[in-house]
C-alpha cells in the first residue's frame, strides 16, 4: 500500500518534471518549426539556435504586471489558470511511457484520460465568464461548444483500440499491440481512419489551428485569455502545450503501439512516437487556415461522428469475427 | 468540405516543401545586404579643394526642401580667410533627418555641390536628437562616410536635354531632310547640327563603335535629342552620335550639344560619367545646364 504510494509520488514528480521541461522545449520547437515551414529562421538570438527562448519568454511574462479586471470575479479569475494547467497535467498520470514507467496504470485509463480532457474545457469557460469581458465570454462559449462537439468523435475513436484490445487500461492496450500488430498497421482499414479522427478531434480539443475558433485572434482579440497577463497567461499557454503533448502521448499509446519497437528500449520508442505525433500536430497547425464556426460543426457532426460510429461498429464486428 | 480536404493536402505539402528549403531570412544586424546603387542614408557638407567651406549660404536647399527639414542661418558675404575673395557663408546649417524624405532635391539644387548624400551611417538611432544633423555632424560626415552616388552636377546632368544655345550655330541645310518624321524636327536638327564639328574633332575612332553604343544608352535617360539621333541613323547620323560620345571628353568647342548625349549616359557608363561633371565645373559660364 505505502509502497504503491511512494511509487506513485516518485513517478508523478518525475513525469511532471519531464512533461514541464518538454513543454518548454515544445515552445522553442514550435517557433523554430513554424519558422522553417515558412522559410524563416525563428528564434536565433537567445542561446545557441535560440534554445533559451522559452526561458526568456517565461522571465518576461514573470515580470509583467498581474492585472485582475475591476469587475472580474477575482476568485474564479485567479483559480482557473491553475486548474487549466493541472487538468492538462493530470492526464499525463496514466500514460505508459514503458511497461514500467507509468505513474498510475489505472484499469480505466482511457476513460480517465478522456474525462480529464473534458474537464479542461471548464477552466477555459470559467476564464471567459470570470473575465467579465465580452470577447473572453464569446471565446469561452465557443470553446465549450467546440469541445463538447468534438468530445464525441474523440471518445468514439478512442473506443476503437479499446474494443480491439478488450481493455480500458492503457498498458494492456499497448501490450495487445506489442503482442500482435499496432492498430494502425492491422486492421489498418479501421485503425488508420480512427487514428485520423482521433488526431483531428485532439486538435479541436486543444483549440489549436485549424480549430482555434475560441481564440480567433482576428475576431476575439485573444479569446478567453484576453484579460490575462503575466504568469496567469503563461499558465494558460502552458496548459495548451501540455494538453497537446499529453494527447500526443495518448494517441501514440492507443494507435501507434506505444513502447513497442525493435532494438531500442520501450521508453525511446514511446518518446519518439509521441514527438512524431506532436510534430504532425504542429505541421497541421502551421499549414492550415481556421475553420468557420459552421464548418467546424459540420465537420464534426456530419463527417467525424458518423465515421467514428461506423468505425466502432466495424471494430466490434472485427473482434467478433477474427 | 471535400474541396477543403484537397486544399488542406496542398497546404500541408507546400509547408513540407518549405521545410526542405533554405530560410530566406537575412539576419540583419549580423548580415547587411548589399545596398542598392542609389542607396542613401545621411548627408554631408563638403569643403572646397582649398579647404574653404563649399556652402555659400544661398538658402536654395532650404527653400526647395518639401518637408522643410533644413534650417540655415546665412552669414552674408564676407572675405574668405583662405582665398581672400568675398563670398557667402552659412553660419549655421541644421538638417533634421527625422522628417527627411530622402528626395535629394537639396543636393540637386545646390549651386556649389556643397551638400551631398552619404551611404553611411545607418539611420536608426536611439533618440530623435541623434537624427538632427548639426553643422558639425554634417562636416564630420564629409571625412568619414561613403558618398552616395550623386551630387548636384551629376543629378542635373540627368535632367531634360539642354536648351540649345550653342547648338544651332553650325546648323546644316541637310538637317531638316535628315530629320525622321517621327522625331521632333528640332531635336533631329540638334542631333545632326551638332554632329559635323564633333565628327571633325574626333573623326575616325568613335565612328566605328558608334552605332551599337548609341541605341543602347539612349533609353536609359530617355533623352529626346539622343533618341532622335538614333532614329535619324541612315543619312549622316551614325558618325554624329559616335562623334558626340568622343567629343565629350576631347573637344570643348562642341560642348554645346554633343555632351548632352555623352553626359546623359553618364550614370550608365562610368568613364564618361566621371568626365562629364568635371567639364561644367571648370567653365560654368553661359550654359550652366547645357554644359552638364
Amino acid at each position: 500500500m505505502s509502497e504503491g504510494l511512494v511509487h506513485g509520488v516518485v513517478y508523478s514528480v518525475v513525469i511532471v518534471t519531464v512533461v514541464l521541461t518538454a513543454t518548454a522545449m515544445a515552445l522553442w520547437f514550435e517557433r523554430k518549426f513554424a519558422a522553417r515551414l515558412q522559410t524563416r529562421l525563428g528564434p536565433t538570438m537567445v542561446g545557441p539556435s535560440g534554445l533559451l527562448q522559452p526561458v526568456a519568454d517565461l522571465l518576461k511574462l514573470l515580470q509583467k504586471e498581474d492585472i485582475v479586471p475591476a469587475n472580474a470575479d477575482a476568485v474564479i479569475f485567479n483559480l482557473v489558470p491553475l486548474l487549466a494547467a493541472l487538468a492538462a497535467l493530470g492526464a499525463a498520470a496514466v500514460v505508459p511511457f514503458s511497461p514500467s514507467v507509468v505513474a498510475s496504470d489505472l484499469d480505466v485509463g482511457v476513460l480517465y484520460v478522456l474525462a480529464i480532457g473534458a474537464v479542461t474545457v471548464l477552466p477555459v469557460f470559467g476564464a471567459g465568464w470570470a473575465s467579465n469581458n465580452k470577447l473572453a465570454l464569446l471565446g469561452g462559449m465557443r470553446a465549450v461548444a467546440q469541445s463538447i462537439s468534438y468530445e464525441v468523435p474523440l471518445l468514439l475513436s478512442a473506443m476503437v483500440p479499446v474494443i480491439l484490445s478488450g481493455s480500458l487500461r492503457l498498458g494492456t492496450i499497448v501490450q495487445a499491440q506489442a503482442d500482435h500488430h499496432w492498430f494502425v498497421v492491422w486492421p489498418f482499414f479501421i485503425g488508420i481512419p480512427a487514428f485520423f479522427i482521433f488526431v483531428l478531434a485532439m486538435l479541436a480539443e486543444s483549440n489549436r489551428i485549424p480549430f482555434d475558433i475560441p481564440e480567433a485572434e482576428s475576431e476575439l482579440v485573444a479569446g478567453v485569455t484576453t484579460e490575462y497577463t503575466g504568469i496567469k497567461f503563461a499558465l494558460f499557454y502552458m496548459a495548451e502545450y501540455i494538453h497537446t503533448l499529453v494527447a500526443s502521448a495518448v494517441g501514440a499509446a492507443l494507435f501507434l503501439g506505444g513502447w513497442d519497437g525493435p532494438f531500442r528500449p520501450g521508453l525511446h520508442w514511446m518518446v519518439l512516437k509521441t514527438l512524431l505525433l506532436f510534430v504532425a500536430v504542429y505541421w497541421i497547425r502551421w499549414s492550415l487556415l481556421r475553420f468557420r464556426s459552421d464548418q467546424l460543426m459540420a465537420l464534426c457532426w456530419k463527417y467525424l461522428v458518423p465515421a467514428s460510429v461506423l468505425l466502432v461498429g466495424a471494430a466490434a464486428v472485427w473482434v467478433v469475427l477474427v | 468540405m471535400r474541396s477543403y480536404f484537397a486544399t488542406a493536402a496542398r497546404a500541408l505539402s507546400t509547408s513540407l516543401r518549405n521545410l526542405l528549403r533554405r530560410p530566406v531570412t537575412v539576419e540583419f544586424p549580423k548580415v547587411i545586404r548589399q545596398r542598392a546603387e542609389r542607396y542613401r542614408s545621411s548627408f554631408a557638407l563638403l569643403h572646397e579643394e582649398d579647404g574653404d567651406e563649399a556652402c555659400i549660404g544661398c538658402l536654395q536647399c532650404e527653400r526647395i526642401c518639401p518637408s522643410q527639414v533644413i534650417a540655415i542661418k546665412a552669414g552674408g558675404k564676407r572675405e574668405s580667410p583662405i582665398s581672400g575673395k568675398k563670398r557667402g557663408y552659412a553660419d549655421d546649417f541644421v538638417l533634421d533627418l527625422n522628417a527627411c524624405i530622402y528626395c535629394e532635391l537639396c543636393v540637386q539644387v545646390c549651386p556649389t555641390d556643397a551638400i551631398v548624400m552619404t551611404r553611411e551611417p545607418e539611420v536608426p538611432a536611439y533618440g530623435r536628437e541623434e537624427l538632427v544633423l548639426t553643422m558639425a555632424k554634417l562636416y564630420a560626415n564629409e571625412k568619414s562616410k561613403h558618398r552616395a552616388w550623386g551630387d548636384a552636377t551629376r543629378l542635373n546632368g540627368m535632367q531634360v536635354p539642354p536648351k540649345a544655345p550653342a547648338a544651332p550655330k553650325p546648323a546644316s541645310p541637310t538637317a531638316p531632310a535628315a530629320g525622321s518624321p517621327a522625331a521632333g524636327p528640332t531635336a533631329a536638327e540638334k542631333a545632326n547640327g551638332g554632329s559635323p564639328p564633333a565628327a571633325a574633332a574626333s573623326p575616325a575612332a568613335p565612328s566605328s563603335t558608334a552605332p551599337p553604343v548609341a541605341p543602347a544608352e539612349v533609353p536609359v535617360t530617355g533623352n529626346a535629342a539622343s533618341g532622335s539621333a538614333a532614329s535619324a541613323g541612315p543619312p549622316p547620323a551614325s558618325p554624329p552620335s559616335g562623334g558626340a560620345a568622343g567629343a565629350t571628353a576631347s573637344a570643348p568647342p562642341a560642348s554645346g550639344t554633343t555632351p548632352a548625349t555623352g553626359a546623359s549616359s553618364a550614370p550608365v557608363t562610368s568613364p564618361s560619367g566621371a568626365d562629364a561633371p568635371a567639364a561644367p565645373g571648370t567653365p560654368p559660364t553661359g550654359s550652366g545646364e547645357g554644359g552638364s
